[in-house]
């Protein structure tokens, strides 16, 4: 199956059910992306903020520090501690994560074990702060503790048990 | 949240100073210009997304999806908002579809939703099954194994998906154990 049809299908399907159903698909459309500009301004100075943070620990070394703490106990997880970076990184930021997953990829090999983790780690997790950010943007008063702390649990296991997989699958 | 930003930034500020003061500078802005261009290509994806979802709100569509979606997500959410439940399946169904940039714009309003009306259980909800990853077809991870050059890209696939599965799991789990319902 080709998943690049997907999109255009997608499209064609929605804008013919909507023609059948008389929308007025330019109004319409237009109507929907006045919302764009409103959304992405009321999103940026969070974005910002995570973003700097996410700068400013990668580049003081203060991610080196911390990965090479963390070694021991990814290995008591099962995870390759050459995936330290990763691990931390994925919850900050998707394109630095990218970065990093194909670096891993291009120095241990597709098909390595280290390789295979790596993308089922990537795979299976996704950028916990950023989307905390983004989505509680909005909303009045601090962001909740207990979902994030819930939500990076949740993928470390996960990330953890996939690791294993990796080895039997 | 203003705990981790706090003591992340200072830790990191410290060792700048320690290292290499020059660099701080260069630091801030190259993260403060990330975020303009993240900005910029977020705001070229809701002009798509926002469009597309407005013509599926008029043609009466989304109305049918949170139709069907409404018994489990009045159970998942626990929330009667019809409107709310509209955009949180929304939500959640651009993220089963890996649509690139879809799932955002119907997240933050789904999340305003529910917390202006007070419930707390349903946003933290939203925003965890979003946090663990829904994803079916991790589309760039394939990408970028096709790319390093390896001999079959999708033979990750089975231990992918059994892991955002667990991971999504822990996550409802969690919520469910650890965040106050209304």
């Amino acid at each position: 199956m080709n998943f690049s049809l997907l999109l255009p299908l997608l499209f064609l399907l929605l804008f013919g059910y909507a023609l059948a159903k008389k929308v007025r698909l330019y109004d319409c459309f237009t109507e929907g992306v006045k919302g764009a500009a409103p959304l992405v301004l009321s999103v940026f100075p969070y974005l910002c903020g995570i973003l700097i943070l996410s700068e400013l620990f990668t580049q003081s070394g203060l991610a080196a520090l911390f990965t090479r703490a963390a070694a021991p106990l990814l290995r008591a997880f099962s995870i390759p501690e050459e995936l330290a970076p990763l691990v931390l990184m994925k919850p900050f930021s998707g394109s630095g994560s990218t970065a990093l997953l194909s670096e891993l990829l291009a120095a241990y090999g597709a098909d390595s074990e280290i390789g295979r983790c790596a993308c089922v780690l990537y795979g299976s997790s996704e950028t916990v702060f950023y989307i905390s950010a983004v989505y509680y943007a909005n909303v009045r008063g601090r962001i909740p503790a207990a979902p994030v702390v819930i939500s990076l649990a949740a993928n470390f296991l996960a990330a953890s048990v996939g690791c294993l997989l990796c080895k039997v699958i | 949240m203003n705990v981790i930003f706090s003591v992340l930034f200072f830790g990191a500020s410290v060792l700048f100073l320690a290292r290499n003061a020059d660099a701080y500078l260069p630091a801030l802005l190259t993260g403060a210009q990330k975020a303009a261009s993240v900005s910029l290509s977020l705001l070229a994806s809701y002009c798509i997304w926002l469009g597309f979802f407005r013509v599926m709100e008029q043609s009466g569509l989304s109305e049918k999806l949170a139709r069907t979606a409404e018994p489990l997500c009045r159970r998942l959410f626990r929330t009667d908002d019809r409107e709310a439940v509209k955009l949180a399946a929304g939500n959640l169904s651009a993220n089963l579809l890996g649509l690139p940039g879809a799932p955002t714009p119907l997240g933050i309003r789904a999340t305003e939703r529910f917390c202006a009306a007070g419930n707390g259980y349903g946003a933290a909800m939203l925003f965890v099954l979003n946090a663990t990853s829904l994803q079916l077809l991790p589309s760039t991870v394939l990408a970028l194994r096709a790319a390093a050059g390896s001999s079959s890209p999708a033979d990750i696939l089975p231990a992918t998906l059994l892991s955002t599965l667990l991971s999504t799991l822990l996550g409802m789990i969690g919520v469910r154990l650890f965040c106050k319902r209304r």
